[in-house]
């Protein structure tokens, strides 16, 4: 049985207030070192002082997620449609795309820093670059996976290839697609706020994280961290938004 | 086309088309030939090669020899053209689009084929009882309304022929009867050439104007029976003792062809 959505919005609701509750309570109880975890009543007060800064780097780590995204999910869209087409392709492509998938960043921001250079081309730069390997796989899945009687049925009045790219199989993949958005979406925040860091960035969320951390300021430090979890929830949010208008025919959206 | 001489060329015709699949002979030199604006149903047990036949025709799977011709040019000409209307055996309904829109999918589609004979779907979509539905969703269709659909689509386009590959196989047996009323209903007044494929006796003998019973794979076809049943056909003729003889008939020839 569905549930109403006021209902369930309710019942979100009480579980974020008990998880900030539950936060608040251990801070204090135990009496943790801000640096390790800071209280939301600490966190807020830090924001609310001057939220300036914040609200700039916040938005400078929103255009780095949203540039890499979208750079990542063209190619991807055009990488997937071909390994779609020609397994032996897929085959050729699978080590680069494990690769890629589980080498940490970490290791090789530096290479990355000195091919692309510093600043906002690492970044963007990461953010593509890790979120390709579950893109490519949602097209070429959720591609290969259309219907094979609408298949027969377009080749019966010999559709185009280019019109079964377009009418069939890409729509047949916006539901794998939306997954692998959602997920890359956690993976897309991580490494752009990690690649500002690292990557000779004067501003966004992950500089001013790092630099706070160099100067053990565990204020700043949690205040940017929860402001990208924010920009995450946000992020998630939308893209719920655009699934359930886009996807209303789907059965994951009844 | 002039309906009333039918020329050497006209019409679809399966000179000696046969199929392997490797080592697996699946239809053996087969000749069949099916005359512009006649219902051709064959029949045949699950696996002989019927629907691999019906998929020749269309162009969709090449004989591993001999030739098949549809109004003088091969199959792969007759789809370029649209003058091959499918149905598949799933109604296999785009779900992203709507009932309106799944109905005009084929016209959509290679556009520069299409001929002014279209039809419009919605007088279709209305006369199949789905008029109130040209906005919904396919999920929200039963088996039978989704069926009907994908039967509109092919009328839709008007096209020469129709090739039907067990549209109804996965329906109800009180949905099936509705649908081949509602089918000869619908094709009857078209004048379309129709290729239908089944294993069940009354939809052979309810649709058609000629029978083709198939043998267990390889696929042979054992005997063709004319249905001098009336036009139109009512679903009253299925109660009468001319259709029981029929269908009495072909499942003896079936026997027969599987060596029972």
């Amino acid at each position: 049985m569905r549930r109403p959505r006021l209902e369930t919005a309710l019942w979100s609701a009480a579980g974020a207030v008990g998880l900030i509750a539950v936060w608040e309570a251990l801070v204090r109880v135990l009496d943790v070192r801000p640096m390790v975890l800071l209280a939301p009543s600490r966190i807020l007060s830090t924001f609310v002082d001057d939220p300036g800064p914040y609200l700039q780097d916040s938005w400078v780590t929103a255009r780095h997620l949203l540039a890499g995204l979208a750079i990542s999910l063209v190619i991807s869209l055009v990488v997937g449609a071909f390994l779609a087409a020609v397994r032996e392709l897929e085959h050729l492509a699978q080590p680069l795309l494990v690769l890629i998938m589980v080498t940490p960043w970490v290791a090789y921001i530096t290479s990355v820093v000195l091919v692309v250079g510093g600043g906002q081309p690492a970044v963007v730069f990461l953010v593509a670059f890790v979120t390709i390997p579950a893109f490519v796989y949602a097209t070429a899945e959720g591609m290969r996976g259309a219907d094979p009687a609408a298949r027969e049925l377009f080749a019966s009045i010999d559709a185009s290839r280019w019109e079964v790219l377009w009418r069939l199989r890409l729509p047949s993949a916006l539901p794998s697609i939306f997954t692998a958005t959602r997920f890359n979406v956690g993976l897309g925040l991580g490494a752009a706020y990690f690649a500002e860091g690292a990557a000779l960035r004067l501003d966004g969320l992950g500089d001013t994280g790092r630099r706070a951390a160099a100067f053990s300021d565990g204020e700043a430090l949690w205040t940017t961290i929860l402001c990208a979890a924010l920009l995450g929830i946000a992020a998630q949010v939308a893209i719920a938004a655009l699934e359930r208008w886009l996807l209303r025919w789907h059965q994951s959206q009844r | 086309m002039s309906a009333s001489v039918t020329s050497l060329v006209d019409g679809i015709r399966v000179n000696g088309a046969s199929k392997r699949f490797g080592e697996l002979d699946v239809i053996p030199p087969t000749d069949l030939v099916v005359a512009p604006g006649d219902v051709v149903t064959m029949i045949g047990p699950s696996g002989c090669g019927k629907t691999t036949l019906l998929r020749m025709i269309a162009g969709l799977e090449a004989p591993t020899a001999g030739a098949i011709v549809i109004d003088g040019v091969s199959p792969g000409e007759a789809r370029r053209h649209k003058r091959i209307g499918f149905v598949p055996q799933a109604p296999a309904l785009l779900p992203w689009r709507t009932v309106e829109d799944n109905a005009r999918l084929l016209l959509d589609l290679n556009r520069s084929a299409n001929r002014g004979s279209g039809n419009d779907p919605l007088p279709l979509l209305e006369r199949v009882g789905l008029g109130e539905f040209r906005g919904a969703y396919p999920h929200e269709l039963s088996g039978g309304m989704q069926q009907r659909v994908g039967l509109v689509r092919a009328f839709a386009l008007g096209a020469d022929y129709l090739l039907m590959d067990e549209p109804f196989a996965a329906l109800d047996e009180i949905t099936r009867a509705d649908m081949r009323h509602l089918l000869a209903e619908l094709s009857e007044p078209t004048g379309a050439g129709v290729v239908f494929v089944t294993h069940s006796l009354a939809e052979a003998v309810f649709l058609s104007d000629r029978i083709v019973v198939m043998s267990p794979r390889p696929g042979r076809i054992v005997g063709t029976v004319g249905v001098p049943l009336p036009r139109p056909r009512v679903p009253e003729l299925e109660d009468t003792s001319e259709f029981f003889a029929l269908e009495t008939q072909i499942r003896a020839m079936l026997l027969a062809g599987a060596g029972r």
